[in-house]
């Protein structure tokens, strides 16, 4: 015994309360098209239903250390289609999930190689809504390669391509990203490019693709440059993701924008456009999204959600820590 | 060595018909395209993967006679409440060639490897159908224990492969994540044929720590003593049977019912009522798990 007061399960329940920027968007529904879950804890999963989220697209990514064998891709597609979308499932949250080579993981050749083989036998599942996220890392020539065989891919099986662009060299990165996605016969209509920034937008725009913007802290935008962005260039073909994963991040990024849009007096219209209509625009031109699917997933049955098979134990409360509207 | 332990071709037959009377002719129409190419493992695969874009994913409705003729061919097979998607997956698993054993079991084991959840769903469902059926039973364990509602689901409920080959120590894990995960346990197939002495110990332990820990037991997990019911486990029954919570009493008095053990035996005559609501068919395992599900 370590000799504290004893202990009841109730003392070690989170504390929960309702942060105040939940009212301002209190009703809105949410679509984050950009989220890696895999790397989050099921209370975020809780967290972003109580915040509206309805649905939401994991593409696949790198998971911070290389992958050795085909056989750990494999099983990482296999849980972005079977546990994640469970798990998601358990708070009403439908889970959609794009496939791809990530262009790190490009660099390997013959692993790549394997990875392109069993790709095909991915693509066409259920709610794979996309090839991504996919393009360049260090815009190496393997990279190039592999980027541009998923292009193919993606042609073939009429899906939209998610492009991750790169952190350095950006703005090159994202025009070659671009150049290349023509080249190969894929319409700017089918191909959103992500993680944009205030240098990157304009020409994606004019371009007339789709311009996703990734809202997290330190390393990509925060989401009061976010805002200035909706106000200069509107909502069309904008959409604003998370991109939570196994960094210092927030799952909650869209609806937080979301609040601070309101805040800053944008129409409920454009930011209804932005954090959702887009998103699912875009991805539903694979054929695998039906947004009468969030309400049927929404219904969720109280038994099965506090099941043994769940991810929850009896009782246990959500637990909401982050109160903060405002992410930089 | 047997391929099939059923007539396959009858099988595929009685399958086909119940598509024919659930699917759209579009989506007919692609089938029997896709059935021309089904010799390639590839387009085999690319087809088991992509039936729902073509085919929708309605629930089937089966005639009483459809349903009788599924049940003679393998006893216990049973598509009712099915989507459309999902029996004809199994189905496709019917039109893949088995004479070569090892090809077969190769492209089979590759599916699983890849499945997603519904694709999961459906390879469990078809278990009873495969072909060398005595080579599943490791796979049926691997699905016992996913975490994954619809896949355990598809093995543990209204599934006759499990009951007919999992050993011993599998079938009781089958049934006690059964009772983890909240399962209906009425509808595990086999249920009452398969309960078994250690099962029955194992429940009773079972009891012991969710009392212990002031939880509750599931008053169906008491019918899988009926007939076990000894000097070891009639304290345990007996403290059911004092229930102030209706349900569980009724459960207590059906163990008894079924039970060739005196005391259990005196302790139910001590209540007519109880004894007559069994008698006439009023009370049984059915409307207990009835009041379960309304709870
Ligand atoms: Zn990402």
């Amino acid at each position: 015994m370590c000799g504290i007061h004893e202990l009841t399960e109730k003392d070690l329940q989170p504390l929960t309360y309702t942060p105040a920027y939940l009212d301002k968007i209190k009703g809105m529904r949410f679509f984050d098209p950009h989220v890696h879950m895999t790397s989050r804890t099921t209370d975020d999963y809780q967290a972003m239903a109580d915040a509206g989220v309805v649905a939401l697209i994991e593409p696949a990514f790198w998971l911070g250390q290389p992958r050795t064998g085909v056989d750990t891709f494999r099983d990482y597609f296999n849980s972005l289609l079977g546990w994640e979308r469970f798990r998601a499932s358990q708070f009403g949250i439908k889970h959609y999930c794009t496939i791809g080579l990530n262009s790190k993981e490009a660099n390997n050749e013959a692993l790549a190689e394997a990875v392109m083989e069993i790709m095909p036998q991915f693509i066409y599942k259920e709610g794979v809504v996309g090839v991504g996220e996919i393009g360049f890392d260090d815009q190496t020539p393997l990279e190039e390669k592999y980027y541009r065989a998923q292009l193919e891919l993606a042609k073939e099986a009429n899906l939209p391509v998610q492009i991750h662009t790169p952190h350095r060299d950006k703005k090159k990165g994202t025009q070659r990203s671009m150049d290349i996605a023509i080249e190969h016969g894929l319409p700017p209509h089918m191909v959103i490019v992500d993680h944009n920034n205030e240098e990157t937008v304009k020409e994606v725009l004019d371009r007339g693709f789709w311009a996703a913007f990734t809202i997290y802290p330190f390393t990509k935008m925060g989401n009061e440059r976010m805002v200035e962005v909706v106000k200069q260039y509107g909502s069309e073909r904008i959409m604003v993701n998370s991109a939570a994963d196994w960094g210092i991040s927030d799952p909650l990024a869209v609806p937080k924008t979301a609040a601070l849009m309101h805040e800053s007096g944008i129409d409920s219209n454009d930011i209804h456009l932005v954090t959702y209509v887009n998103a699912v625009k875009a991805f539903a031109q694979s054929g695998q999204i039906n947004e009468a699917d969030f309400d049927i997933a929404g219904n969720i049955d109280q038994s099965e959600k506090f099941n043994g098979s769940t991810v929850l134990r009896g009782g246990q409360q959500p637990r909401i820590n982050k109160n903060t509207t405002i992410i930089r | 060595m047997a391929q099939y332990v059923y007539d396959r071709q009858k099988m595929s037959e009685a399958l086909t018909a119940i598509i024919a009377g659930n699917s759209s002719e579009a989506a007919r129409d692609w089938l029997q395209q896709r059935l021309e190419k089904a010799a390639s493992i590839p387009q085999f695969n690319q087809t088991f993967t992509a039936i729902p874009r073509f085919t929708g994913k309605n629930i089937v409705t089966v005639s009483p006679e459809q349903a009788a003729v599924l049940h003679q061919l393998v006893p216990g097979f049973f598509v009712h409440g099915w989507t459309l998607d999902r029996l004809i997956r199994v189905w496709w698993l019917l039109q893949l060639d088995a004479t070569d054993k090892a090809a077969y079991l190769d492209t089979v084991e590759k599916l699983f490897l890849s499945a997603e959840m519904n694709e999961l769903a459906a390879l469990y469902s078809a278990l009873p159908l495969l072909a060398y059926p005595e080579t599943w039973i490791f796979r049926t364990a691997e699905g016992v224990r996913s975490n994954i509602g619809v896949v355990q689901e598809a093995v543990m409920l209204q599934n006759p492969y499990p009951a007919r080959y999992l050993d011993e120590p599998a079938w009781n894990q089958l049934v006690m994540k059964a009772i983890f995960t909240d399962k209906p346990l009425h509808l595990i197939s086999g249920l009452d044929q398969r309960s078994n002495a250690a099962l029955a110990a194992i429940l009773t332990d079972f009891a012991h720590e969710r009392w212990a820990a002031g939880r509750k037991v599931s008053p169906m997990q008491w019918r899988l003593l009926t007939a076990f019911v000894t000097a070891d486990n009639m304290a345990d029954l007996t403290r059911v049977w004092h229930s102030a919570d209706q349900v569980e009493k009724a459960a207590a008095a059906l163990v008894f019912s079924g039970s060739d053990y005196a005391p259990a035996k005196t302790l139910l005559a001590s209540d007519p009522a109880l004894t007559a609501e069994i008698q006439s068919g009023a009370l049984s395992w059915d409307v207990v798990a009835a009041k379960l599900t309304q709870n």
